[in-house]
């Protein structure tokens, strides 16, 4: 994940002079090409469509380095908050599309989700794993795309914790739920859109205004990356009939895994559930969020091998990899417990109108400041 | 070979492709990607059910 807000820190600026990976690249490109074949035959146009959007997204992602763990640092410890005003520049333009769906004549809907106390649980556990890998659920994807030694480690215990997760999601959803809450949800379309744009935008505002008083500045690449990322984002909400999302493929990954080491994960109660049980069931190629993961990775993949960004990787601290290890595990069991990450849940809960993504965001974060406070046990900064 | 993370990652994404293959090749594809949300028992693609409407 991004350590900096201001560019240039990017592989795609500072390329000059680092050597082209062809044998990477060439690795990167017949992998994307023999999973492309594989995915157009099964669901054509739509289903390439959404794995060469993953695929954008992760380049953009890699390129920009646009992060939500290092943000929200910098905003917990130095009062930085330029860069949550450019998130919800990102989710006010998201939901311009994502609440008045239908006015666009789109055949999509929005991503509402429980408030419950899993959401309370799931988030705070989310936000502190966050400052412990130093990426978020995003940040993981494509860092991993970027061959960052961090990520290597962090994701597959985020896999391993996400699906843990879908194990307790059940038994935790007992404990309490108002169920799921869009806000104006009785409204029709267009008042319903003004309001939380309303609450979207005072929220950004807010965060800028903070900035300028404290003689912060908005970087002009931040803002472009926000832009282009929320155009991404209504192509996948147009393609797929959702907003992007992210978790859901790490928890299905994790449950194909254990199934062929001979675990029933059919048996626990969250793969009973229709719609996971027909994931669970169907070619990984057929989950949405799985398609646009594995794009994500190649798409940085790809452009990491084209700026010569994989061979300066190196491996952290053996502390600071615990972190990571520790970092995903409570990012997998809290997106899970919460309906999703910094994608499915803050941005897409958010931008689709639904409170369970204010309280994410409000609960990640104070689990952000916790996992600050743990950061220096670790070898890392706060 | 040395265990660079240049390596161990290009390993990873070599077994995960093999993996997802192989997957692919003996699981039913649908015709459409979808996600949990679209069978109408989930209120978010994250596979969340809708509590009201829960259908265990």
């Amino acid at each position: 994940m991004s350590e900096t807000l201001s560019p240039p820190a990017s592989p795609a600026h500072t390329s000059a002079g680092r050597a082209f990976e062809a044998s990477s690249f060439i690795f990167f490109a017949l992998i994307a090409l023999s999973l492309a074949g594989l995915v157009w035959l099964d669901t054509g146009w739509r289903g390439i469509g959404l794995f060469g959007l993953g695929g954008i997204l992760g380049a953009v992602f890699l390129s920009f380095q646009y992060g939500f763990a290092s943000v929200w640092r910098r905003a917990l410890v130095g009062g930085e908050v330029m860069g949550l005003a450019a998130h919800f520049l990102l989710i006010g333009l998201c939901a311009i599309v994502f609440i008045p769906a239908s006015l666009w004549g789109l055949n999509a809907v929005g991503t509402v989700a429980p408030v419950s106390v899993s959401l309370f649980i799931g988030a705070f556990m989310f936000g502190i794993g966050m400052q412990l890998a130093n990426g978020c659920g995003s940040g993981v994807l494509f860092s991993f795309g970027g061959g960052s030694g961090r990520m290597v480690i962090a994701l597959p215990f985020f896999i391993l914790g996400s699906l843990l997760g879908s194990f307790l999601l059940p038994t935790v959803l007992e404990w309490g739920s108002a169920g799921p809450i869009a806000i104006a949800g009785s409204l029709a379309e267009l008042p319903k859109t003004a309001l939380n744009l309303a609450l979207i935008g005072g929220a950004g505002i807010s965060f800028y205004l903070l900035g300028r008083r404290r003689r912060q500045h908005l970087p002009a690449a931040l803002i472009i990356a926000s832009i282009v990322i929320a155009v991404l984002c209504w192509a996948v909400f147009a393609l797929s009939g959702h907003p992007w999302g992210v978790t859901f493929g790490f928890t299905l990954w994790g449950a194909k895994i254990a199934q062929d080491l001979g675990v029933p994960v059919e048996n626990f109660t969250f793969w009973q559930w229709s719609g996971p049980a027909r994931s669970l069931q169907h070619s990984l190629l057929s989950d949405t969020s799985s398609l646009m993961n594995i794009g994500m990775v190649l798409g940085a993949g790809i452009l990491a091998s084209i700026s010569g960004h994989l061979t300066r990787q190196n491996w952290p601290s053996g502390r600071q990899l615990v972190a990571a290890v520790l970092g995903g595990l409570l990012m997998g069991i809290g997106a899970r417990l919460s309906f999703g990450c910094n994608i499915g849940a803050f941005l897409g809960g958010i931008a689709s109108g639904s409170l369970h993504g204010w309280v994410w965001f409000v609960l990640a974060m104070a689990g952000s400041f916790a996992g600050i406070q743990l950061r220096p046990k670790f070898g890392l900064s706060k | 070979m040395t265990l660079t993370p240049k390596n161990i990652y290009m390993i990873i994404v070599l077994a995960g492709t093999i993996l997802l293959i192989g997957d692919h090749l003996t699981s039913p594809a649908l015709t459409a990607a979808g996600s949990p949300s679209e069978l109408g028992n989930a209120c978010a693609p994250c596979g969340a059910p809708c509590i009201d409407t829960d259908t265990k």
